[in-house]
């Protein structure tokens, strides 16, 4: 036997659900245009005694978000694991982005040194040297801006996190395309980081469960 | 004097500081400018530099390779070019203009420090060939010997350290060479175990085979010999030099490695003062160095010790032991601090009178220095030194040392 009180609590979260499904979040997708990849042509080493082989780096991508006043408890995007591996003498991803406050680790997938470290401005680090056997070091990002990555030891190394004082992001593929889902209604900017000096933005209007279409090219 | 001579060298140092601090994004934009390249990625040359700025303050005739008599101001303008053909092909030059090869040398110098051929036949590292003009392959110091590497601001005490050793000037006896422990290093002639990195002229076959790396090269000038030996038209390319060094790497925080040298140090200038039926190649300089690095961290260490051998006429063999021994720590991401103990003894010859006497005097030397990274182009190092000579005559007890660098 059912309480009238049990009924009233299965009826209202239906409801809730119901809304959800017919006219929630939004989801804004479509398409980067991106810098064509460069060759892999790091110079080799000046002096006998400095060696090892190099991977070709990541091709490059971009990162779209969403920046606005969000409605307070605002569902962060699951980024992945923040995760910044140093292998084949590369940083990979190239290219991480973060909201504020994020933990990352940088795991040494080589089986010599790196020594990573940043000057930017939201975060100065400098993590030494660890093997790959070590505990990867970690470190928290808690100030919004780029973060220039490098290797002390190998100087062509080049790496970018992006920390981004948003929850909603999400990293472009290789041919620029992008999914961004889980949106609140609104009215916001949305913006293509595709490096430092390529950052596009577009302001965009948000219906609940609406499906937006948004590309970005260079023009 | 000196005064009017800081004055303008602290302003062009504090525009520099402020220059490099506030154009960092200018000068990470350079980086990728000065590269030009052909659209298939053939072809590849990339700029790069070090501005150096660097200020010695000495309380006595300074030591090592500094050559000015009192303190003294010291600029420096070093241009890289890496060129790329293909895949195995690459080209080096360096270039710099400055006060001469060693601080202090002459008032203004441009050079060409640096200039060699590379060809690797195979696409990873397991063998190279080069030619031209370039660091040697003795020893582990060359691989960090820039001054935006080198913790310190000056070399390793047996990378410049004068033993009484002449290159043009032999002794005429026992008593004469040990007559020059008592007289101020003559920097135009003496010579250390080895001057700095060593750009002298000749080939080179280098690699890398797992963990093991080798290195060969034959070279127009002894790894002790002045600067000015190591241009091609230097006149020792019938007295060559080889050196070899084999090197291990057992895990990523250690590196060993073995180097052995042998070859004439005298230049013809020494010809006519030599024993009668001799010549510069009866007169070798050997030696063997171990050298080992470790890391850990926010540590770096790094060892070397010298066994030294000179064939010299009318003495006999001196021999001569150098060692150094090196640490840097990064307090934070931008400073760090570094320690160099360096110590050089000497062995003994006969006197010609029934006993026997060291031929030159023994040295310690301390180095301590603080360096701070403002940015990935612009750091700033202080150092300060104390030598002891175990004679009655000392140089450069003291020494204070700054420099200001700009890398792009």
């Amino acid at each position: 036997m059912y309480r009238w009180k049990d009924i009233k609590i299965a009826l209202f979260g239906l409801l809730l659900l119901s809304g959800h499904l017919c006219c929630g979040q939004a989801v804004i997708e479509g398409k980067v245009t991106l810098p064509k990849g460069q060759p892999m042509d790091t110079p080799p080493p000046r002096y006998a005694g400095q060696v090892g082989e190099i991977a070709a780096p990541d091709p490059p991508v971009a990162v779209v978000y969403l920046e606005g006043q969000f409605p307070k408890g605002a569902p962060a995007v699951d980024s992945g694991t923040n995760a910044v591996l140093q292998q084949g003498m590369q940083f990979r991803p190239a290219v991480l982005p973060v909201q504020v406050g994020t933990a990352v680790v940088f795991p040494n997938g080589d089986d010599f040194y790196h020594n990573v470290f940043s000057y930017s401005k939201p975060k100065r680090f400098d993590l030494g040297r660890y093997r790959k056997s070590d505990r990867p070091p970690v470190e928290v990002f808690d100030k919004p801006g780029v973060v220039k990555l490098y290797c002390e030891i190998h100087q062509h190394m080049r790496g970018i996190i992006l920390v981004l004082d948003t929850p909603y992001f999400v990293r472009t593929d290789t041919n620029g395309l992008y999914r961004l889902q889980g949106l609140p209604a609104g009215r916001f900017l949305l913006k293509a980081w595709v490096d430092e000096q390529h950052v596009y933005e577009k302001p965009v209007e948000l219906e609940p469960g609406q499906h937006l279409n948004v590309d970005f090219d260079k023009k | 004097m000196i005064l009017a001579m800081k004055a303008p060298s602290l302003i062009l140092a504090l525009v520099l500081f402020a220059t490099a601090v506030r154009g960092q994004e200018w000068l990470d934009k350079l980086d990728g400018q000065l590269t030009i390249k052909s659209r298939n990625g053939f072809f590849r040359s990339d700029l790069s530099g070090l501005l150096d700025l660097e200020g010695y303050y000495v309380d006595q005739r300074p030591p090592g390779l500094l050559f000015e008599n009192e303190s003294f101001f010291n600029p420096r303008l070093t241009f890289f070019l890496d060129t790329r053909f293909g895949p195995h092909f690459y080209s080096f030059v360096q270039a710099r203009l400055d006060r001469g090869f060693d601080p202090g040398e002459t008032d203004f110098d441009a050079r060409l420090d640096e200039y060699l051929l590379r060809w690797t036949p195979w696409n990873d590292s397991r063998l190279n060939l080069q030619i031209g003009k370039f660091a040697t392959v003795v020893g582990s110091w060359v691989q960090r010997h820039d001054s935006w590497q080198n913790p310190l601001i000056t070399a390793p005490l047996p990378y410049e350290n004068l033993t009484p050793l002449a290159d043009g000037d032999p002794p005429r006896s026992a008593a004469d060479l040990l007559a020059r422990r008592h007289v101020p290093d003559v920097k135009t002639e003496w010579l250390p175990i080895i001057w700095g990195p060593v750009y002298a002229s000749g080939a080179s076959v280098f690699g890398s085979l797992g963990k093991l790396d080798y290195a060969l090269d034959v070279k127009n000038a002894s790894i002790s010999s002045h600067p000015y030996a190591w241009e091609p038209n230097g006149n020792l390319w019938e007295y060559p030099t080889a050196s070899v060094r084999l090197g291990f790497r057992p895990s990523p925080a250690w590196n060993h490695g073995i180097s052995f040298s042998a070859g004439p140090y005298m230049t013809t200038d020494a010809s006519a003062a030599l024993p009668p039926g001799k010549s510069i190649g009866d007169y070798n300089e050997f030696v063997f160095d171990y050298d080992v690095s470790y890391a850990w961290h926010r540590w770096q260490w790094w060892g070397e010790v010298f066994l030294t051998r000179f064939q010299v006429p009318n003495v006999g063999n001196a021999d001569l032991v150098g060692y150094y021994l090196e640490a840097k720590y990064k307090i934070t991401a931008s400073l760090f601090a570094a320690a160099r103990w360096n110590q050089e003894l000497y062995g003994m010859i006969n006197h010609g009178l029934g006993g026997q006497e060291p031929w030159g005097n023994d040295m310690y030397r301390i180095d301590l220095a603080l360096g701070y990274r403002l940015t990935r182009h612009l750091q700033g190092k202080v150092q300060y030194s104390f030598g002891h000579r175990e004679a009655a005559l000392q140089q450069g007890e003291q020494l204070v040392a700054a420099q200001v660098t700009m890398r792009f």
